[in-house]
């Protein structure tokens, strides 16, 4: 107890309640999760709004990451600048997002933006190639992949612009109820 | 009991097997005269495996009776009818024999019909959807068995005291233990037969039915224990033996998983070193699998459970290293096996249920048993899925919940078990062998005739057959990535931290120790899936238009061929599946004047009706090897290929189509036409079916249309699909321009790569539509095979084609007066040609630059000339393979005759 009273104000705790979906005792269990991340550069005592980040080199060379395709994209998305360094507010977010309560099309938004690859608010072609090459871990020849991208282009275009936009994706993916059911992380 | 068998056969048996039972009969008894018998009956020599296997025809046949009302099955489960036919079976038997026969031994049971069934469930069992729902699964199958027995055991022990049991019924606390651990456990069978009808969602399925696989291990260790404890005495029983049945539980059950993933590992790493031996493979995949079910019963482990696990475990590397062939066999079979084993037992079940000797009836006892496991069942379903649901991620509903209670389906397992109880050591036996009787046929009569409409009402969720799309498969990796990803920022190894790090070990260790290295290669599941769709379009497609399928009397393979995939290198698969341009059919439509349609229509007519020189193929006998249909195989495989492709593209070009405005606008004129025919076709769904041959020209049509669309759409995607090749057929197009019409214009930007031009066919070749119709085939052989086709076929085509191209010189001379038109039209089939034939090394002609002008000059100015011209190369090809039968593989022909129906 005495220890959330130093790392945040009231306020402060409850303007993060006010924006994740999570209670007190998980924003302090989560804190303390990206504390053990760095505790040399994440100070304990966040009630000065310290403008600390940490940095994308410390996320992406932990060992368990170590062979995740996708590592460095959701730090991407989730920080705010897109560098993948990330701050307090940004992890929160990354697993409110993640979190059961988090509406469905929130995660579709997100799980959107990591295929978006180049930010451009479409899923193209190019997007599902990086996407399938990571998948892939290279083992497809360049042609391979492209054929892939295709036919997910073509199973998913509605609007047959030859991109996936938000819309799309979405009416893709909420109609496999399983695909959201299963993209969360209880913390 | 002979004649009991006899007559017990010859009741349900219409016809032949009636008149065989009868001939049967007069023969036994008078068994052998002295001396030399010119015909002897050896009835006793062949009984036994004669019995088993009029029994599994009886299963069989009666299982096509029930079928033939499709009303009734659709009502009443299978399971259901088969114990009812048992009950009428054992009735007769009972009559005529004045003694049971037949009933379900334990021995047979546990040792030939039980394995099939698991094994069968093990290896299509869904894996990830099990892994995924592991700890609900085994949640209820240990501690929902274990709940079940002692609740059930304690209340009749109640009940009992109550004085509610009959005081015939000897049997203290321990023996309705006994009795509660053999009725407690939901019996995979019957859940699986019941289950299979009614299509729940997959997380229920799983959930029930991984259940009943998982919890055998905890009934063999509960019936042990307490069988045991009943045989020593309750009196005798220490506080140690309690501990080691709690340690055997974990002893039986690891112990059997283990022997399980063990003859797994056994199985998958042979099957890798299995390529040259192709036709054992299915036979391996059984013998393992059996062998680890006798392993583990011989060590007295949970056998269910190890060959649950090895099916489990085995099925990725096996399915990747075994032939695509072997794999439909070990499908087929196993299938089999299950479904005979199961309709078996079923009906040994209504039979032995005749047999009132071993019964003994006693309502307190059945009633409460019924009423108990169904009680205790429901509130153990309930009380365990609200812990679980603290956990779950889906949280498994009420009505989840009901449907989970009411599917406790007891069946013959707990009849096996509680025939094996010694009547000695267990004096009320015969009681709880009636009251297990009953509360398998309540369950599985009762249960399962109501599930069904109780599903429906309760509107659970149903399984939905949404066909697998690419777009879930590459979801589903990705956010398992994303997931593991965040889990571990977090550094919180849940479940998905371990799948991730289960797979890496597997990508990284196990599949490189038991997958073949082309196996391994090609496994990619993005890539299967998008493979597996392909096919699926193509065999949709085919379906649409059967005809052309059920005329040539093809079928397709529903799967990739998993080996001609890794024998043929993939990137020659992908070039195949990627290219869009096939254009063989549209070569048929030179069908212009009457005549010349009569021509054809006679033409086809006697090329039907007359004679089919080549098709002749070699028997093989050899008992080893099976490698005489590969090539057939890849005929398929060829064909399906072309058909997918041009499915393809038919749906891309619906998005592709704005962009292709202006090509499409050029070639609107010559095609005006032929788009009206071809759209009504196509709209109006099928062409009719069965074609005569006066039918041709309107199949052709269609398929036109396709083609033609297709040609734009690969002239837009050309870039992606450059490497296909097209060349011949883009080639002979132009010689026959050259030849027929010098005007013909082109564009000549395009297609750098030189051309091969195939001899020039006279005049009378081009106009007669038959050549046309055999050419189309032909084509559309020619540009796979040089990909596809092994080696013994590229060389018949090399030849083919070289002496095609000896003869083709003359029409060249003309070919400069092509006039160029604009370029757009030029289709990718120009593009795409020049690669297949650098492919194959032995093709590599030199081609006079303006030949290769000419070629490319040839545009679609008139469609009909192209699609005749078209047909040249094949016209070509096919006459040499005529006149000189020895160089060209005979193989040839039976591609031209599958491509002259088309």
């Amino acid at each position: 107890m005495g220890n959330k009273q130093t790392v945040f104000t009231d306020e402060q705790l409850e303007a993060y309640q006010d924006c994740t979906f999570f209670t007190r005792k998980e924003i302090m269990r989560l804190f303390y999760r990206y504390q053990d991340l760095a505790p040399q550069l994440v100070p304990l005592d966040y009630t000065s709004y310290p403008n600390v980040k940490v940095p994308y080199e410390l996320i992406g060379s932990m060992p368990e990451l170590k062979d995740n395709p996708f590592r460095q994209r959701i730090a991407q998305v989730f920080s705010e600048d897109g560098d993948g360094h990330m701050t307090l507010d940004n992890f929160l977010d990354m697993f409110s997002v993640m979190s059961e309560m988090a509406p469905r099309d929130l995660k579709a938004y997100y799980a959107f933006k990591i295929y978006d690859f180049n930010n451009d608010d479409y899923i193209c072609a190019w997007d599902l190639e990086q996407t399938v090459t990571r998948l892939t871990r290279g083992e497809l020849s360049a042609e391979e992949v492209s054929l892939v991208c295709e036919k997910v282009l073509d199973e998913a275009d509605g609007d047959h612009d030859g991109r996936l936009s938000l819309e799309d994706f979405q009416n893709m993916i909420l109609r496999a109820p399983d695909f959201l059911s299963t993209f969360h992380i209880r913390i | 009991m002979l004649r009991a068998a006899l007559s017990l056969f010859g009741l349900p048996l219409a016809g032949a097997e009636t008149t065989e039972e009868r001939t049967l009969e007069p023969g036994t008894p008078g068994e052998p005269p002295p001396g030399l018998a010119l015909f002897r009956w050896q009835w006793h020599e062949v009984e036994a495996p004669y019995l088993v296997a009029l029994w599994i025809l009886v299963a069989s046949l009666a299982k096509i009776v029930f079928h033939l009302s499709r009303k009734v099955t659709s009502l009443v489960p299978e399971s259901c009818l088969l114990i009812l036919l048992g009950l009428v079976l054992g009735g007769i038997v009972l009559a005529v024999a004045k003694k049971a026969e037949y009933q379900l031994e334990p021995g047979t049971f546990f040792l030939f019909l039980l394995p099939p069934i698991v094994l069968d469930s093990g290896y299509f069992m869904p894996s990830r959807l099990f892994f995924d729902n592991l700890g609900a699964i085994l949640t209820y199958a240990v501690v929902g068995t274990l709940w079940n027995t002692f609740t059930t055991g304690a209340a009749l022990w109640g009940l009992q005291q109550a004085g509610l049991v009959a005081p015939r019924v000897q049997a203290g606390l321990l023996d309705f233990l006994l009795f509660g651990s053999l009725i407690s456990a939901v019996d995979p069978v019957a859940v699986l037969a019941v289950f299979e009808e009614v299509h729940v969602n997959e997380t229920l399925f799983i959930i029930v039915f991984g259940e009943s696989l998982l919890n055998d291990a905890v009934t063999v260790v509960l019936y042990k224990v307490c069988n045991s404890f009943v045989e020593m005495g309750s009196a005798n029983v220490q506080a140690t033996d309690y501990l080691k049945g709690v340690a055997s539980l974990f002893v039986v059950s690891l112990g059997g998983a283990a022997v399980g993933l063990v003859f797994a590992f056994l199985l998958a790493l042979t099957t890798r070193f299995t390529k040259r031996v192709r036709i054992i493979e299915p036979l391996l995949v059984f013998l393992l699998a059996y062998a680890a079910y006798l392993t583990a019963e011989m060590a007295s482990l949970s056998a269910i459970l190890a060959v649950t696990m090895c099916g489990l475990g085995c099925k990725k590397y096996v399915e990747a290293n075994i032939s695509h062939k072997s794999r439909t066999a070990v499908k087929y079979t196993m299938k089999t096996l299950a479904s005979c084993a199961e309709t078996v037992i079923f009906m040994l079940l209504g039979i032995s249920a005749v047999d009132s000797s071993k019964w003994a009836w006693d309502s307190g006892l059945v009633l409460g048993t019924l009423i108990f496991i169904l009680f205790f069942r429901a509130l153990g379903v309930v009380l365990q899925t609200w812990v679980l649901n603290q956990f779950r991620l889906v949280p498994l509903d009420k009505i989840d919940q009901v449907v989970m209670s009411y599917g406790g389906l007891r069946g013959a397992v707990a009849f096996a078990l509680v025939i094996l109880l010694d009547r000695t050591k267990v004096p009320a036996k015969d009681y709880f062998v009636a009251t297990t009787i009953v509360v398998v046929f309540f369950t599985v009569i009762v249960q399962g005739l109501t599930i069904k409409p109780l599903v429906k009402w309760l509107k659970v969720k149903r399984s939905e057959h949404h066909k697998p799309t690419l777009n879930q498969e590459l979801h589903e990796h990705t956010f398992d990535h994303i997931l593991a990803a965040v889990e571990d920022v977090v550094g919180h190894h849940g479940y998905h931290y371990w799948r991730d790090r289960w797979e890496q070990f597997d990508k990284k260790y196990l599949s490189q120790l038991l997958m073949r290295r082309s196996a391994y290669r090609i496994r990619d599941q993005i890539w299967d899936v998008y493979y597996r769709l392909n096919i699926r379009d193509a065999i949709s497609f085919v379906d649409q238009g059967g005809h052309v399928l059920s005329s040539t009397g093809l079928t397709l393979p529903s799967m990739p061929s998993r080996s001609s995939v890794a024998e043929t290198s993939v990137t020659n698969l992908l070039r195949e599946s990627g290219s869009g341009a096939c254009l063989d059919l549209q070569a048929i439509d030179t069908v212009r004047s009457g005549r010349d349609r009569e021509d054809a229509v006679m033409h086809h007519l006697l090329c039907g009706g007359l004679y089919k020189p080549r098709r002749r193929y070699k028997a093989s006998c050899s008992r080893h090897f099976i490698s005489e249909d590969t090539q057939e195989r890849q005929d398929k495989e060829v064909f399906q290929q072309n058909m997918k492709r041009r499915l393809e593209s038919f749906k891309s070009t619906k998005h592709n189509i704005c962009f292709t405005k202006s090509k499409l606008r050029l070639r609107k004129a010559s095609r005006k036409k032929k788009d009206g025919v071809a759209n009504t076709e196509t709209t109006n769904g099928k062409p009719p079916r069965d074609l005569g041959f006066q039918d041709t020209a309107a199949v052709i049509l269609t398929v036109e249309s396709e083609e033609e669309e297709e040609e734009e759409e690969e002239s837009d995607s050309s870039e992606t699909e450059k490497e296909d090749d097209e060349g011949i057929i883009f080639v002979a197009r132009a010689t026959s321009e050259v030849l027929q019409k010098g005007k013909v214009s082109g564009s000549l930007e395009v297609c750098p790569s030189p051309r091969i031009i195939p001899p020039s066919p006279t005049c009378a070749e081009k106009e007669l539509p038959w050549k046309s119709g055999q050419g189309d085939l032909a084509v559309y052989v020619s540009s796979e095979t040089t990909k596809i086709v092994p080696v013994d076929m590229q060389t018949g085509w090399k030849q083919s084609f070289s002496s095609l191209e000896s003869l083709a010189s003359p029409p060249w001379t003309q070919a400069p007066a092509i006039t160029p038109l604009p370029p757009c039209p030029v289709t990718t089939e120009e593009s795409q040609a020049p690669l297949a034939l650098p492919s194959d090394p032995l093709l590599s002609f030199a081609f006079p630059p303006s030949l290769a002008m000419a070629g490319r000059s040839c545009s679609e100015s008139s469609a009909d000339l192209r699609q005749q011209q078209e047909l040249q190369p094949l016209m070509g090809q096919e006459d040499h393979t005529h006149l000189s039968p020895g160089t060209a593989n005979p193989r040839w022909c039976i591609q031209f005759n599958k491509g002259g129906r088309l």
